[in-house]
């Protein structure tokens, strides 16, 4: 009898789970009916284009959590008015790619399409990615139209001029309206504190120390001075990288590049940077960088963030987007964070607003696409005016209106943006898509006189917590970047931002680059963990290690990279 | 279990001339020619998912291109293996494996069998059960989750310092996750925790195999509970722990790189790299495939080397063995 009633169970368990994935079914092919039946009408309006439906394959290096298979409103506006669904994957953890571009290089078995990031140069050296020089020129119009003065930022390299990724996760043209970078320092210590001036590490230290020394414990916990992110590539971003950010030199990934020579350098080898690891080997010693920064995870981190706790972090607005969120949402907006240009000394200016110019990953068509034609249309679409704007700004009358000939977003609709943003994005669609294909940036208008994208002055301000306002007003300031030194004061990098360029997968380039990573993820830490004393000696040992493992010849072998580049770019003779 | 007995079927059929011997292969396989038939399939099936892929072997002689066939393939010999060898950082990995699986390895069989034969002497049905039960459901917990509850634990904050703290055996807290050379004793520990439970069923399995008889018997003539445990429980389940023991020997060098990964940080890479990671970073990651297949080879063939000299020492010295 027992065994029976297990049996039963298991079976009427069975019987659930299939009944379950039926109605799921259901769902799927209903929801595909109704798209289905609605593309001939779409078709019609569309003309010429072939709008049958087809499904892409799609693989993503980076993240996408809010993804809901285009069962969002504007997944399902594109593919009314396409016929394409995207069947898309996403890298998980904390992405990247990499491992799964590698084993899709080994295997042969490429999506469709592929937003390869860091990692195009490996699926290009295998053969899977084809020229778009040809499919542009005949099928994109809208994308011609965008790329128009950079069309030689798209090519390969010197040798290889093919166009094999259209830049997708940098806006044309954009124009900075805000700062989402620089240190963070939270909003209740500037409003205790009588909004002071943070221009310098040493202001904000003053700054942290001073109000942790007031309220030492942050709703019954310790309070955190300044927390650091230091899991996996993320410590590039809140260890390694503001050394260069606070000793005004801008950001090529791993590198320095001087201006006038083209000579790239690892930039750990700046004796300036030197003196800024050594302010973080300081505020650890003086117990203001919190004890577990090296040894926590991403999700501890966030948790610590999310808690309201920590006070100060050197970091970008989305690599703590989601914490910020989760405060936003609970309504602790006095907990989020305003953006400074700190600097090691006021002798250095922050360049992180100088341009790279069109400069980004891209999207790619592999050779497993059976219909590239339709897939360079589908993109070719999405950068349409009607395609760019539904991306941006949602359907009309759903999630704006246009009011006088202007879109404006309505309250309620900006209210569940701002502070549900992870709903938002999943049951909208709204900022899934854009890098999909290329688009203009912040500050472009379209041809009603309205922005592409919704981020523009009055809009982040009115996206702003009255709490941030508040704050901004204590600054005479009415967004964070006017904190910033402009990039109109700056020159445009001739470079483009290196941190997309991609290397040879052959030869000793890649292990010395992975030995020098490894060098470096391993002797930071140690250096900001150690006795002050001893701290010189283990810096310079660490430059000691990293030519060791070669580091001179991955520079030199990087500098003609460069120097290859900067012809492509501009056509000047630097050989 | 069945590879040991009929390992000593054919030792001891083994008596008899070569000659003889062979005629009674040739009639032995006329005569069971249906058994034989019934297991083609299977070694089919090995042979395709076990020695096939073997061919893949040829990358590490290659200076090996995703886009070319295999005759177009620029042949470098063992340049791979050289590079190998002369790396330092192999050399570090190739100590963090052997040290974390060698403590991996005793204290993975050390209390499993201590805990499968002190619950055996446990004389409440309902508890043992309940205890085991409870025992082996980490097994079923992802080590993504085992390396949060670990590090949230041991964190300067956490429940392990509290506790030390409050027992007065620190005066301060402890940064545990950044010690380097306590790194091997964590993963071991987080392991001993997750899966003593699992690897005791075996052992409690085995337990159940041996005569009662004996127990009485031994009873009778005045043994105690610890002498009943000496003297037949773990004679009993002898065998078992052999075949296990040499078979985990085969895997000393693929321990699996997911502890390393999660519970490890910048910190302690000195200690947490083991050959599996080395051979992601620096084979597939960067997409030199040929010197990630150089890894993997090294690691089957010292596996393999491994797995012979267990079993033939074990042969030699405790008269058990697999093969």
């Amino acid at each position: 009898m027992k065994w029976n009633s297990t049996r039963t169970l298991s079976l009427l368990s069975l019987a659930g789970v299939m009944l379950l994935s039926a109605c799921g079914d259901n769902n799927n092919n209903s929801a595909s009916g109704n798209e289905a039946s609605s593309s001939p009408s779409g078709s019609a309006e569309a003309g010429a284009m072939d709008t049958s439906p087809i499904t892409f394959s799609f693989f993503g290096a980076d993240t996408s959590p809010n993804w809901n298979n285009m069962q969002d409103d504007v997944g399902k506006a594109i593919t009314a008015a396409t016929g394409v669904t995207i069947n898309a994957e996403y890298d998980v953890a904390s992405g990247g790619g990499q491992s799964k571009i590698a084993l899709m290089a080994a295997s042969g078995q490429y999506p469709d399409m592929i937003f390869a990031k860091g990692e195009l140069g490996k699926l290009v050296d295998a053969g899977a990615i084809i020229d778009l020089t040809d499919l542009i020129d005949k099928y994109a119009p809208h994308i011609k139209e965008i790329m128009k003065d950079s069309m030689n930022r798209m090519k390969y390299s010197v040798d290889d001029q093919s166009i094999y990724a259209i830049p997708s996760n940098v806006g044309v043209g954009n124009e900075y309206f805000d700062a989402t970078g620089g240190f963070e320092v939270q909003l209740r210590v500037l409003e205790e504190l009588g909004y002071p001036e943070i221009r310098t590490v040493q202001d904000f230290e003053n700054v942290l120390k001073e109000y942790a020394a007031k309220h030492p414990e942050t709703d019954g916990q310790p309070t955190i001075p300044l927390l650091l992110n230091a899991d996996g590539w993320k410590s590039m971003i809140t260890v390694t990288n503001p050394a260069f950010i606070a000793t005004g030199a801008p950001d090529d990934g791993e590198y320095y590049v001087d201006p006038t020579t083209y000579e790239a350098k690892l930039h750990y080898k700046r004796p300036e940077e030197k003196e800024y690891f050594k302010w973080l080997n300081h505020m650890y010693n003086e117990g203001l960088l919190d004890k577990d920064t090296f040894v926590q995870k991403d999700d501890q981190y966030q948790a610590k963030i999310a808690s309201g706790r920590v006070l100060g972090l050197i970091s970008q607005e989305w690599e703590y987007g989601n914490a910020e969120n989760a405060l936003k949402s609970a309504d602790k907006d006095e907990y989020t964070y305003g953006h400074f240009p700190v600097t090691l000394n006021d002798q250095f200016q922050d360049h992180e607003l100088q341009s790279v110019g069109v400069d980004g990953y891209g999207i790619s068509i592999t050779t497993a696409c059976k219909d590239p034609v339709r897939a360079i249309q589908f993109l070719d679409w999405l950068a349409s005016e009607e395609g760019q704007v539904l991306m941006n700004w949602g359907i009309e009358g759903k999630h704006y209106n246009v009011v006088d000939g202007k879109r404006v977003i309505p309250e309620d609709v900006l209210d569940a943006k701002v502070n549900d943003a992870a709903n938002f994005a999943k049951t909208t669609g709204i900022g899934l898509y854009p890098t999909f294909t290329a688009h203009y940036g912040d500050g472009v208008k379209d041809s009603t006189g309205n922005y592409y994208t919704t981020n523009f002055p009055d809009q982040i301000v009115a996206s702003y917590s009255d709490a941030e306002k508040k704050a901004l007003a204590g600054y005479n300031a009415t967004t964070w970047k006017d904190l910033f030194p402009s990039e109109k004061d700056l020159p445009i990098k001739d470079w483009g931002a290196l941190y997309n360029m991609q290397v040879p997968t052959d030869g000793d380039y890649q292990v010395i680059y992975q030995k020098t990573q490894e060098i470096i993820t391993k002797r930071i830490p140690q250096a900001i963990l150690a006795k002050p004393e001893d701290f010189d000696k283990i810096y310079d040992d660490f430059l000691a290690e990293l030519d060791k493992a070669g580091a001179e010849k991955m520079e030199a072998e990087y500098t003609a990279l460069v120097k290859n580049r900067v012809e492509l770019f501009t056509g000047k003779d630097v050989q | 279990m069945e590879t040991l007995t009929a390992g000593k079927a054919h030792t001891a059929n083994a008596p008899g001339t070569p000659r003889k011997k062979k005629r009674s292969f040739w009639s032995d396989l006329i005569r069971q020619r249906y058994l034989y038939l019934m297991s083609i399939p299977f070694v089919i099936w090995l042979f395709i998912f076990n020695y096939l892929p073997i061919w893949g072997w040829t990358m590490a002689f290659q200076n090996y291109k995703p886009a070319k066939s295999f005759g177009d393939q620029e042949w470098v010999g063992f340049d791979q293996f050289n590079r190998l060898f002369h790396d330092d950082q192999f050399y570090l990995v190739l100590r963090n494996t052997l040290a974390m699986s060698g403590m991996g390895l005793i204290a993975g069989f050390i209390f499993p069998i201590l805990f499968a034969v002190l619950l055996n002497e446990v004389k409440s049905m309902p508890f043992k059960r309940i205890t085991q039960t409870i025992s082996y459901l980490p097994h079923f917990v992802s080590w993504v989750v085992v390396a949060g509850i670990v590090t949230s634990m041991l964190s300067l904050d956490g429940i392990v310092n509290q506790l030390l703290m409050w027992l007065h055996l620190a005066d301060e807290p402890i940064q545990f996750m950044a010690k380097g050379h306590w790194f091997w004793g964590i993963v071991t520990s987080s392991d001993i925790w997750k899966e003593t439970g699992w690897n005791a069923i075996i052992y409690l399995a085995a337990i159940t195999g041996i005569d009662k008889e004996l127990y009485e018997a031994a009873k009778v003539d005045g043994a105690g509970r610890f002498r009943q445990m000496w003297n037949i429980t773990l004679p009993g389940i002898r065998s078992t722990i052999m075949v296990l023991f040499i078979m985990s020997i085969g895997h000393l060098l693929s321990i699996g790189y997911e502890k390393q990964m999660l519970l490890g940080n910048n910190l302690v890479t000195d200690y947490s790299q083991v050959l599996d990671l080395y051979a992601l970073n620096y084979g597939i990651k960067i997409a030199h495939f040929s010197y990630g297949t150089a890894i993997s080879m090294f690691n089957s063939v010292i596996s393999v080397l491994l797995l012979f000299t267990a079993n033939g020492l074990f042969k030699k010295f405790a008269k058990e063995s697999i093969m």
